[in-house]
């Protein structure tokens, strides 16, 4: 009785109760209990992906991995010296319980995990998926979530660059926050590892003092939402990016005068997933006083102390002879560098608290030793396939009724998924840094590296619909869809970060889609060369049963050699201008105005991951050997919606005749989606031999061409560029009235 | 009548402002223990019985002025001269 | 042009600081950091920039915190000695804070952090910072990134009298008194900026013309 309500308290399952004790050779005792329960949790430990996730090791002939999964950030090699470190993480249960500060944590940790491995951060992006705008405190979370990120970011001084941001029903009770950052090494800065070395040296705790914030949060984390949860809250993590920011600069400065043997931030789980890992990875012991930790409250208890996720510190070794140098600057910086302990050569990490040990414990027990699930699965079959393509232009066109074309789209522009997000953009700083080249105002976000001049360019993936729709699809979407989008833009996909959002991995059907998800994806990232470097798991986004969208959402970074000025914009620019359609037609679907209309979409045909990576290959080449002046990805909500947010500025003209040869004939295929095609838009002169150019390339079509104040597609639609702009920037404030 | 709400960080959560200024007022020699920093609401109320009034006030506080995940407050009939 | 050199303070909480030294160094000048703790020899820089951030958090107001900091004593007595200064943004707030500059900077009436390219026009033309580069009604388009940047001031005519207003928004985007995006003191030589000139110092950042106040006439 005694023992199932520790098990309880402390999330551990009885299982894994009886490998603790045959680890040990005896029950664990005192702050064992809270050591093994959150190095042992899912959020920690990975134990039901972790099979999977092996999957996405693979060698990249594109491009040279530095770091990859295990350390806090993946590094890839661009060349010339410099080096990016990125990564995206999930912060989605404390967003939703205190969205600003819960926002606002994952961004101060996701940063972290950054400049731990001694690179600036340099831009980040937000993930962020919210339920219906009437759900039950949703605008207050959408207000709340964006304060937070905003808050952040501006204050620490790293601009935000590009974002995602979806809504729908399964995400209402709970909202899915991913941040993500991106760091660069200029060609003198070195990397830093999480890997403790060195016997005798020092383990030094910096940064902010340790409250009880956050304390159980890991294992919290890796549970469904309940009526309990309410109860069972830890105290919520307040992130402070004043001190973040300071953080920043003396960590960097120590680091750039090669003052730190070995890094790690002390994320979920603190002091204790920091220390045990460290030592762990190091093949090193350590001797750790818990007393000499600076506290916020001193009536804390160790066990506290081992766990708070008080935000802003990180756990460093730092050799004996370099610490008073080390302290030096972080003394300039106004922060706490205490010693609380020292490398020892026995893989052994022993806690001290007022002159009483502990524990003394092999941190293999707790991170290497870890439980391993594999949790049932099923292989994955097609969904939601019809067998004729013309049954989703008939269910299109039964919902849309006797709607005009151009009212059609209007409606789609207006509405919150369809339009512009320049409400939540607008509050975060995107220049800060004076490297921007592209803002949030873009189809991708892209900076100029300082050292090289190169452009480098990042983008969020993954569209829910899609993965509603068909799992495998979505998630292989999730990869495709944003390196073509980097690619119409001159820039290369070289690597990838995700962040797996899922339900109940402990249910089959959420398992399932998992495991296709992952396969999908790491088939795609080997097709197309870029590996997935860094990411994160977040399983157990469940609340009284109900478990979100699967939603496998990913960052990829791209390279663009030259031209930073010469980027092809998002809008239809110059009159006479001509409009091309490049396409890789393999899914045919209702896509996201059919989802909306009907609940559900409809659709036809599979992807090919080996013809997708060389269509994104060509895609590449095109925009990189012609002189492209503009340049989108088509979609969601098909061609129309596409044209119509190119269309802002100045418009275009495409006949009915021109469409026909692409095969559309009728107004609802303007509205489904094909994957893939993209619009390539190039000054009149040099079109000419365009299309014979291309025809060894890709399928390749003319479409019309820019001109005049209106969106003219053939007899169907016509709306003036004011209209459109309308209508798109009117959408957010119709929707959240109090947001406006 | 008026009411005023003070509005505190609770004692368990870190407060960010407070940290700031208590390292400033600090640094130039001021003696401070620690240093919190707040916010005061002051509500004028159509409404002459106190009892309701700070019911009222209660009301509003918890329904939008402080955040109870962070946030204390009390509440003071606020007498004029 | 002559080469001098620029003081650029820093702050804990400072984050444009590297953005103008770039900025500066790029027209030929010579950036030194002036660090907040320490008071400096106000003879050794021929200017002064307080870059942009959020200086101590921005805690308590924007720019309070940092008002108080040692190095402004020495920009005081910069400024009593007539050496140029230029707050950008939180620098300007600051300025505002010690009473080297007119006015107050409060939150925005959207009171929404603003991140946007917003034109602003010349009012008034100062000989120290843009010089002679720009003249009255010269439009430029910079971007502004704040969440306190409406100013205030009980006597906007007097300082329109004195041609103290330099910059006033084209569409005011935070609500300032008379569309005032900057300010200078009456001599001229001390001004502050809500806009970020060192943002907009390359064709690829969408203008270039933000140089233009880094350069040097004086």
């Amino acid at each position: 009785m005694e023992l199932d309500k520790r098990l309880k308290f402390y999330r551990l399952s009885r299982s894994e109760y009886e490998r603790i004790e045959s680890l040990l050779g005896r029950p664990p005792q005192g702050v064992e209990w809270a050591l093994f329960s959150a190095l042992w949790s899912e959020h920690c430990s990975y134990k039901s992906s972790r099979v999977h996730l092996k999957k996405f090791a693979f060698k990249s002939a594109r491009v040279r991995v530095v770091e990859s999964v295990g350390e806090n950030a993946g590094i890839i090699d661009l060349g010339e010296g410099e080096r990016v470190a990125f990564k995206m993480e999930s912060h989605n249960h404390p967003s939703f319980i205190e969205p600003t500060q819960g926002a606002a944590t994952g961004v101060g940790g996701i940063l972290r995990d950054i400049f731990t491995m001694g690179a600036r951060p340099v831009a980040s992006a937000d993930y962020l998926c919210f339920g219906e705008p009437t759900a039950d405190r949703m605008e207050a979370l959408v207000a709340g979530v964006v304060k937070g990120i905003g808050g952040y970011g501006n204050c620490v001084g790293v601009p935000t660059i590009t974002g995602q941001t979806e809504f729908h029903a399964s995400y209402n009770t709970n909202i899915l926050v991913n941040a993500m950052n991106v760091g660069v090494f200029q060609p003198e800065d070195k990397v830093f590892l999480s890997k403790a070395s060195g016997p005798g040296n020092y383990v030094v705790y910096v940064g902010a003092k340790t409250g009880r914030d956050g304390v159980h949060g890991a294992s919290m984390a890796s549970e469904s939402f309940d009526e309990d949860s309410e109860k069972k809250r830890p105290n919520v993590q307040i992130g402070d990016p004043f001190f973040e920011k300071l953080l920043i600069e003396s960590c960097l400065e120590a680091m750039s005068e090669n003052l730190v043997v070995a890094i790690q931030d002390m994320g979920a789980a603190g002091l204790t997933s920091s220390s045990f890992e460290m030592a762990s990875k190091g093949n090193v012991g350590f001797e750790i006083h818990l007393d000499r930790v600076p506290l916020r409250d001193p009536s804390m208890s160790p066990e506290e102390v081992l766990l708070s996720e008080s935000q802003e510190r990180m756990l460093l070794i730092c050799e004996p002879e370099k610490f008073d140098r080390l302290k030096s600057i972080f003394d300039r910086w106004d922060l706490d560098a205490t010693v609380i302990g020292n490398v020892v050569s026995e893989r052994k990490v022993t806690l001290h608290w007022r002159g009483e040990t502990l524990t003394s414990l092999d941190p293999h027990l707790l991170v290497e030793e870890a439980p391993l699930y594999e949790r049932p699965f099923k292989i994955w079959t097609s969904q939601n396939r019809v067998s004729k393509r013309e049954e989703i232009f008939s269910t299109l066109q039964k919902a849309l009724g006797s709607k005009s074309g151009s009212e059609v789209l209007k409606t789609i522009l207006r509405d919150f998924r369809g339009a512009s997000r320049s409400w939540i953009y607008r509050q975060y700083d995107q220049r800060v840094g004076a490297s921007t080249v592209l803002d949030a105002d873009h189809s991708i976000g892209a900076l100029r590296l300082k050292s090289s001049g190169r452009g480098l360019g990042m983008v969020l993936g993954c569209r829910p619909y899609l993965m509603r729709w068909d799992a495998r699809v979505g998630a292989m979407d999730a990869i495709v869809h944003p390196a073509l989008e980097l690619a119409v833009k001159g820039f290369e996909p070289l690597a990838v970060t995700d962040c797996l959002n899922f339900g109940n991995p402990e249910r089959e059907s959420i398992m399932s889609e998992f495991v296709a998800s992952v396969e999908a994806m790491s088939e795609i990232c080997k097709a197309l060369g870029t590996p997935v470097i860094s990411g994160n798991v977040s399983f157990y986004n469940e609340t009284l049963g109900k478990n979100i969208s699967s939603t496998p959402a990913t960052g990829v970074v791209g390279l663009r050699r030259s031209g930073v000025n010469q980027i092809p914009s998002d809008l239809f620019e110059s009159e006479d201008d001509k409009i091309f359609l490049i396409r890789l037609p393999q899914v045919t679907l209702g896509g996201a105005l059919n989802e909306n209309l009907c609940g559900s979409s409809l659709g036809v045909g599979e992807l090919d991951a080996t013809q997708l990576a060389s269509f994104v290959n060509r895609t590449l080449e095109i925009a990189n050997r012609f002189p492209i002046r503009s340049s989108r990805v088509v979609g969601k909500f098909g061609l129309a919606y596409t044209l119509a947010r190119m269309g802002r500025k100045r418009g275009c003209r495409i006949l009915e005749e021109d469409l026909g040869r692409v095969g559309i004939t009728q107004k609802e295929m303007l509205f489904c989606e094909n994957l893939y095609e993209a619009i390539l838009v190039l000054p009149e002169k040099a079109s000419g031999n365009f299309l014979r150019d291309l025809s060894t390339h890709v399928e390749a079509h003319y479409l019309g061409s820019v001109g005049g104040d209106d969106l003219q597609i053939g007899e169907w639609i016509s709306l003036s560029t004011q209209e459109i702009q309308k209508s798109y920037q009117q959408g957010w404030g119709e929707t959240f009235e109090a947001l406006a | 009548m008026k009411i005023g709400v003070r509005i505190m960080p609770r004692n368990e959560v870190l407060d960010t402002q407070g940290r700031a200024v208590e390292k400033t007022l600090g640094h130039h020699d001021f003696k401070v223990r620690c240093c919190r920093v707040g916010r005061y609401v002051e509500i004028d109320l159509d409404e002459s019985d106190e009892r309701r009034g700070l019911d009222q006030a209660q009301k509003m506080t918890e329904f939008v002025l402080h955040n109870p995940l962070i946030e204390r407050y009390e509440l003071e009939v606020i007498h004029e001269k | 042009m002559k080469s001098s050199v620029v003081g650029i303070v820093r702050f804990p909480g400072t984050n444009c600081d590297r953005d103008v030294w770039e900025a500066v160094e790029a027209e030929g000048h010579r950036a030194r950091w002036l660090w907040h703790a320490d008071l400096f020899d106000v003879r050794s820089v021929d200017r002064i920039i307080l870059a942009g951030g959020f200086s101590y958090g921005d805690y308590l107001r924007a720019g309070a915190l940092a008002a108080r900091s040692p190095v402004m004593r020495s920009i005081q007595e910069a400024a009593a000695r007539g050496t140029p200064v230029l707050g950008i943004c939180n620098g300007f707030q600051i300025l505002c804070e010690v009473g080297l500059l007119p006015g107050a900077l409060v939150l925005n009436t959207s009171m929404k952090f603003i991140d946007e390219w917003a034109p602003i026009s010349l009012k008034a033309t100062n000989r120290y910072w843009g010089g002679s580069h720009f003249s009255k009604g010269t439009k430029l388009n910079l971007p502004i990134a704040h969440a306190e940047g409406r100013f205030y001031t009980e006597n906007l005519q007097e300082l329109l009298d004195r041609n103290q207003v330099w910059w006033t928004y084209e569409n005011n985007p935070n609500g300032s008194l008379g569309s005032v995006a900057g300010v200078m003191n009456r001599e001229g030589h001390v001004a502050g900026l809500m806009s970020h000139p060192e943002r907009a110092v390359a064709e690829w950042m969408g203008c270039e013309q933000g140089k233009l106040f880094f350069k040097s006439d004086v």
